[in-house]
Protein backbone atom coordinates (compact mmCIF):
# COMPACT_ATOMS: atom_id res chain seq x y z
CA UNK A 1 0.00 0.00 0.00
CA UNK A 2 2.74 2.52 0.67
CA UNK A 3 4.19 1.85 -2.75
CA UNK A 4 0.83 2.60 -4.46
CA UNK A 5 -1.34 4.37 -2.10
CA UNK A 6 -5.30 4.18 -3.14
CA UNK A 7 -6.63 7.31 -3.95
CA UNK A 8 -10.08 6.82 -4.81
CA UNK A 9 -12.80 7.40 -2.17
CA UNK A 10 -14.52 4.45 -0.78
CA UNK A 11 -17.91 4.10 1.10
CA UNK A 12 -18.88 0.73 2.96
CA UNK A 13 -22.28 1.15 5.01
CA UNK A 14 -23.04 -1.24 7.58
CA UNK A 15 -26.46 -1.63 9.15
CA UNK A 16 -27.07 -3.72 12.72
CA UNK A 17 -29.86 -4.93 14.65
CA UNK A 18 -29.90 -2.36 18.20
CA UNK A 19 -27.75 -5.23 19.80
CA UNK A 20 -24.23 -4.37 21.61
CA UNK A 21 -23.47 -8.25 21.00
CA UNK A 22 -22.78 -7.27 17.11
CA UNK A 23 -20.83 -4.18 17.92
CA UNK A 24 -17.03 -6.52 18.43
CA UNK A 25 -17.45 -7.38 14.47
CA UNK A 26 -17.60 -3.84 13.68
CA UNK A 27 -14.50 -2.66 15.68
CA UNK A 28 -12.41 -5.39 14.25
CA UNK A 29 -14.09 -4.66 10.75
CA UNK A 30 -13.33 -0.24 11.51
CA UNK A 31 -9.19 -1.87 12.27
CA UNK A 32 -8.64 -3.95 9.24
CA UNK A 33 -10.58 -0.98 7.02
CA UNK A 34 -8.46 1.63 8.36
CA UNK A 35 -5.00 0.00 8.23
CA UNK A 36 -6.12 -1.43 4.07
CA UNK A 37 -7.74 1.63 2.66
CA UNK A 38 -7.70 4.74 4.73
CA UNK A 39 -4.16 5.67 4.55
CA UNK A 40 -4.16 6.75 8.89
CA UNK A 41 -1.64 4.42 10.60
CA UNK A 42 -2.15 1.95 13.12
CA UNK A 43 -2.50 3.52 15.98
CA UNK A 44 -5.23 5.80 14.63
CA UNK A 45 -7.22 2.00 13.13
CA UNK A 46 -7.47 1.61 17.00
CA UNK A 47 -8.75 5.16 18.04
CA UNK A 48 -11.33 4.54 15.28
CA UNK A 49 -12.25 1.41 16.58
CA UNK A 50 -13.24 3.26 19.48
CA UNK A 51 -14.62 6.12 17.84
CA UNK A 52 -16.73 3.81 16.01
CA UNK A 53 -17.77 1.60 19.55
CA UNK A 54 -18.99 4.87 21.15
CA UNK A 55 -20.96 6.09 18.57
CA UNK A 56 -22.99 2.95 18.14
CA UNK A 57 -23.61 2.72 21.44
CA UNK A 58 -25.09 5.83 22.18
CA UNK A 59 -27.24 5.03 18.79
CA UNK A 60 -28.28 1.70 20.74
CA UNK A 61 -28.56 3.63 24.00
CA UNK A 62 -30.81 6.46 23.21
CA UNK A 63 -31.62 6.51 19.49
CA UNK A 64 -33.00 3.42 19.16
CA UNK A 65 -35.51 0.84 20.64
CA UNK A 66 -34.82 -2.61 20.81
CA UNK A 67 -35.49 -4.49 17.44
CA UNK A 68 -34.52 -1.23 15.12
CA UNK A 69 -31.52 -0.39 13.61
CA UNK A 70 -29.26 1.60 13.36
CA UNK A 71 -26.43 2.31 9.98
CA UNK A 72 -22.48 2.99 10.25
CA UNK A 73 -21.14 4.27 7.10
CA UNK A 74 -17.43 4.59 6.60
CA UNK A 75 -16.79 7.48 3.93
CA UNK A 76 -12.68 7.10 3.22
CA UNK A 77 -11.16 9.70 0.98
CA UNK A 78 -7.77 8.00 1.19
CA UNK A 79 -4.83 9.73 2.15
CA UNK A 80 -7.16 12.35 3.25
CA UNK A 81 -9.82 12.09 5.21
CA UNK A 82 -12.09 9.56 6.86
CA UNK A 83 -15.71 10.23 7.69
CA UNK A 84 -17.46 7.64 10.11
CA UNK A 85 -21.56 8.59 9.80
CA UNK A 86 -23.72 6.72 12.69
CA UNK A 87 -27.39 7.24 12.43
CA UNK A 88 -30.24 5.98 14.79
CA UNK A 89 -33.87 5.36 14.12
CA UNK A 90 -35.24 7.87 17.00
CA UNK A 91 -37.29 5.64 18.62
CA UNK A 92 -35.47 5.22 21.50
CA UNK A 93 -36.48 6.41 25.17
CA UNK A 94 -33.61 9.11 25.44
CA UNK A 95 -33.85 10.05 22.43
CA UNK A 96 -32.14 13.63 21.57
CA UNK A 97 -32.94 16.40 18.43
CA UNK A 98 -29.56 17.50 17.04
CA UNK A 99 -29.53 20.56 18.89
CA UNK A 100 -30.14 18.54 22.27
CA UNK A 101 -27.54 16.44 21.45
CA UNK A 102 -24.89 19.25 20.74
CA UNK A 103 -26.09 21.15 24.24
CA UNK A 104 -25.38 17.68 26.03
CA UNK A 105 -22.06 17.05 23.92
CA UNK A 106 -21.15 20.46 25.02
CA UNK A 107 -21.85 20.44 28.39
CA UNK A 108 -20.40 17.44 29.09
CA UNK A 109 -16.96 18.20 27.67
CA UNK A 110 -16.61 20.97 30.39
CA UNK A 111 -17.25 18.42 33.30
CA UNK A 112 -14.87 16.47 31.90
CA UNK A 113 -11.78 18.50 31.29
CA UNK A 114 -10.33 18.39 34.49
CA UNK A 115 -9.96 15.16 36.77
CA UNK A 116 -13.73 13.45 36.37
CA UNK A 117 -14.31 10.43 38.63
CA UNK A 118 -17.72 10.23 37.36
CA UNK A 119 -18.98 6.70 35.84
CA UNK A 120 -20.48 7.77 32.67
CA UNK A 121 -19.77 10.43 29.81
CA UNK A 122 -16.31 9.95 28.46
CA UNK A 123 -17.25 8.03 25.19
CA UNK A 124 -18.51 11.24 23.40
CA UNK A 125 -17.32 13.83 25.46
CA UNK A 126 -13.47 12.96 25.02
CA UNK A 127 -12.74 9.79 23.02
CA UNK A 128 -14.65 10.95 19.89
CA UNK A 129 -13.96 14.74 20.32
CA UNK A 130 -10.49 13.78 20.74
CA UNK A 131 -10.02 11.53 18.20
CA UNK A 132 -12.41 13.65 15.77
CA UNK A 133 -11.44 17.06 13.85
CA UNK A 134 -15.08 17.42 13.04
CA UNK A 135 -18.30 16.36 14.73
CA UNK A 136 -21.83 16.80 13.16
CA UNK A 137 -24.86 16.21 15.04
CA UNK A 138 -28.17 16.56 12.39
CA UNK A 139 -31.80 15.18 13.10
CA UNK A 140 -32.39 12.75 10.07
CA UNK A 141 -35.54 13.27 8.03
CA UNK A 142 -38.48 10.93 8.98
CA UNK A 143 -36.63 11.21 12.53
CA UNK A 144 -33.28 10.15 14.29
CA UNK A 145 -29.98 11.62 14.60
CA UNK A 146 -27.22 11.29 12.26
CA UNK A 147 -23.74 11.72 13.80
CA UNK A 148 -20.80 12.37 11.87
CA UNK A 149 -17.26 12.62 12.90
CA UNK A 150 -14.78 13.44 10.35
CA UNK A 151 -10.92 13.52 10.82
CA UNK A 152 -8.56 14.38 8.38
CA UNK A 153 -5.22 12.50 7.99
CA UNK A 154 -2.09 14.78 8.77
CA UNK A 155 0.75 13.50 8.21
CA UNK A 156 2.24 12.75 11.01
CA UNK A 157 -0.92 10.63 11.54
CA UNK A 158 -0.01 8.58 8.23
CA UNK A 159 0.97 4.97 7.93
CA UNK A 160 3.53 6.48 5.44
CA UNK A 161 5.15 8.58 8.47
CA UNK A 162 5.23 5.61 10.80
CA UNK A 163 6.73 3.14 8.10
CA UNK A 164 9.36 6.10 7.26
CA UNK A 165 10.22 6.05 11.03
CA UNK A 166 10.16 2.57 11.53
CA UNK A 167 12.07 1.24 8.32
CA UNK A 168 15.27 1.84 7.02
CA UNK A 169 15.66 4.86 4.59
CA UNK A 170 17.47 2.77 1.91
CA UNK A 171 17.64 -1.07 0.94
CA UNK A 172 19.47 -3.19 -1.78
CA UNK A 173 17.72 -6.33 -3.32
CA UNK A 174 19.57 -8.38 -5.38
CA UNK A 175 18.13 -10.72 -7.58
CA UNK A 176 20.01 -13.56 -9.20
CA UNK A 177 19.67 -16.07 -11.82
CA UNK A 178 19.15 -19.33 -10.42
CA UNK A 179 21.43 -21.82 -12.22
CA UNK A 180 20.00 -25.77 -12.09
CA UNK B 1 -22.11 -11.61 24.14
CA UNK B 2 -17.99 -10.42 23.60
CA UNK B 3 -15.16 -12.70 25.61
CA UNK B 4 -13.70 -11.21 28.34
CA UNK B 5 -12.35 -12.94 31.70
CA UNK B 6 -11.55 -11.76 35.16
CA UNK B 7 -9.24 -13.96 37.60
CA UNK B 8 -8.03 -13.20 40.56
CA UNK B 9 -4.51 -13.77 42.29
CA UNK B 10 -3.12 -13.33 45.86
CA UNK B 11 0.14 -11.56 46.44
CA UNK B 12 1.31 -12.53 49.10
CA UNK B 13 2.81 -9.69 51.82
CA UNK B 14 4.78 -9.06 55.12
CA UNK B 15 2.99 -6.38 55.38
CA UNK B 16 -0.24 -7.94 57.43
CA UNK B 17 -2.36 -4.57 57.23
CA UNK B 18 -2.42 -4.84 53.30
CA UNK B 19 -4.63 -7.19 50.98
CA UNK B 20 -2.85 -7.22 47.32
CA UNK B 21 -3.92 -8.79 44.81
CA UNK B 22 -3.33 -9.39 41.11
CA UNK B 23 -6.28 -8.53 38.53
CA UNK B 24 -5.95 -10.47 35.04
CA UNK B 25 -8.37 -8.88 32.71
CA UNK B 26 -7.93 -10.88 29.17
CA UNK B 27 -10.77 -10.34 26.09
CA UNK B 28 -12.60 -7.34 25.47
CA UNK B 29 -14.63 -5.36 28.04
CA UNK B 30 -17.20 -3.64 25.99
CA UNK B 31 -21.31 -2.85 26.48
CA UNK B 32 -22.05 -6.61 26.00
CA UNK B 33 -20.38 -7.76 29.10
CA UNK B 34 -18.56 -5.32 31.02
CA UNK B 35 -21.79 -4.72 33.74
CA UNK B 36 -21.73 -8.18 34.55
CA UNK B 37 -17.70 -8.44 35.04
CA UNK B 38 -17.59 -5.51 37.11
CA UNK B 39 -19.58 -6.99 39.57
CA UNK B 40 -16.84 -9.41 39.96
CA UNK B 41 -14.29 -6.43 41.32
CA UNK B 42 -17.05 -4.43 43.07
CA UNK B 43 -17.23 -8.12 45.04
CA UNK B 44 -13.87 -7.99 45.98
CA UNK B 45 -14.01 -4.50 47.12
CA UNK B 46 -16.93 -5.45 49.08
CA UNK B 47 -15.09 -8.68 50.69
CA UNK B 48 -12.07 -5.96 51.43
CA UNK B 49 -13.52 -2.38 52.32
CA UNK B 50 -9.56 -1.65 53.66
CA UNK B 51 -5.96 -1.04 52.68
CA UNK B 52 -6.97 -3.04 49.09
CA UNK B 53 -3.98 -2.99 47.10
CA UNK B 54 -5.10 -3.89 43.16
CA UNK B 55 -2.71 -4.66 39.85
CA UNK B 56 -5.02 -5.12 37.27
CA UNK B 57 -2.65 -7.35 34.54
CA UNK B 58 -3.87 -5.61 31.14
CA UNK B 59 -1.48 -8.04 28.94
CA UNK B 60 -4.31 -9.78 27.39
CA UNK B 61 -7.17 -6.90 27.14
CA UNK B 62 -7.64 -6.63 24.05
CA UNK B 63 -10.10 -3.54 24.29
CA UNK B 64 -12.14 -1.60 26.64
CA UNK B 65 -15.03 0.94 26.11
CA UNK B 66 -15.77 4.22 28.19
CA UNK B 67 -18.14 2.41 30.74
CA UNK B 68 -15.19 0.12 31.36
CA UNK B 69 -12.91 3.12 31.97
CA UNK B 70 -15.58 4.32 34.23
CA UNK B 71 -15.84 1.20 36.35
CA UNK B 72 -12.17 1.49 36.54
CA UNK B 73 -12.56 5.14 38.00
CA UNK B 74 -14.75 4.08 40.23
CA UNK B 75 -12.80 1.55 41.51
CA UNK B 76 -9.86 4.06 42.35
CA UNK B 77 -12.20 6.37 43.99
CA UNK B 78 -13.21 3.69 46.20
CA UNK B 79 -9.91 1.89 47.03
CA UNK B 80 -7.72 4.98 47.50
CA UNK B 81 -10.60 6.47 49.65
CA UNK B 82 -10.26 3.53 52.14
CA UNK B 83 -6.31 3.30 52.13
CA UNK B 84 -5.46 1.14 49.01
CA UNK B 85 -3.59 1.56 46.10
CA UNK B 86 -4.48 0.48 41.77
CA UNK B 87 -1.79 0.16 39.46
CA UNK B 88 -1.95 -1.44 35.94
CA UNK B 89 0.71 -3.38 34.56
CA UNK B 90 1.44 -4.62 30.91
CA UNK B 91 -1.46 -2.90 28.93
CA UNK B 92 -1.38 -2.96 25.10
CA UNK B 93 -0.53 -0.01 23.47
CA UNK B 94 -3.93 1.00 22.13
CA UNK B 95 -5.43 0.18 25.88
CA UNK B 96 -2.95 2.40 27.17
CA UNK B 97 -3.85 5.54 24.84
CA UNK B 98 -7.27 5.47 25.50
CA UNK B 99 -6.53 5.52 29.55
CA UNK B 100 -4.12 8.55 28.37
CA UNK B 101 -6.49 10.19 26.29
CA UNK B 102 -9.54 10.11 29.10
CA UNK B 103 -7.20 11.30 31.90
CA UNK B 104 -6.97 8.21 33.68
CA UNK B 105 -3.33 7.41 33.61
CA UNK B 106 -2.76 11.20 35.86
CA UNK B 107 -4.88 8.85 38.68
CA UNK B 108 -3.53 5.53 37.90
CA UNK B 109 0.19 4.30 37.00
CA UNK B 110 0.77 2.20 34.24
CA UNK B 111 3.97 -0.17 34.24
CA UNK B 112 5.65 -1.76 31.69
CA UNK B 113 6.09 -5.18 33.85
CA UNK B 114 4.21 -7.03 36.42
CA UNK B 115 7.50 -6.45 38.72
CA UNK B 116 7.69 -2.79 38.22
CA UNK B 117 3.86 -2.60 39.38
CA UNK B 118 4.17 -4.47 41.95
CA UNK B 119 7.27 -2.55 43.35
CA UNK B 120 5.37 0.48 42.59
CA UNK B 121 2.08 -0.52 44.52
CA UNK B 122 4.03 -1.43 47.75
CA UNK B 123 5.85 1.99 48.05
Amino acid sequence: MPNNPQTAPVKITITLPTNAYFLSGIRDFTITMTKNVTGFSDQWAFRFQSVVDELCNNAIEHGSVSGQEIKITFLSVPQKELEIMVEDSGTGPNKYTATQMREVFEKQKKIVQNQFLGLRGRGLAKIVAEWTDELIFEDREGGGLRVRAIKYLHPEDSVLAVNTQNQPQTASIILQPVHA
Amino acid sequence: MTYANISIEDLPTDQADRVVKIIKISGQLDESNVDEQSKTIYQLIEANPKNLYLIFNFAELEYLNSKAIGYLTDWYGKISAEGGKIAIAMAKDNITDILSVVGLTQLITCYLTLDEAKLGIMQ
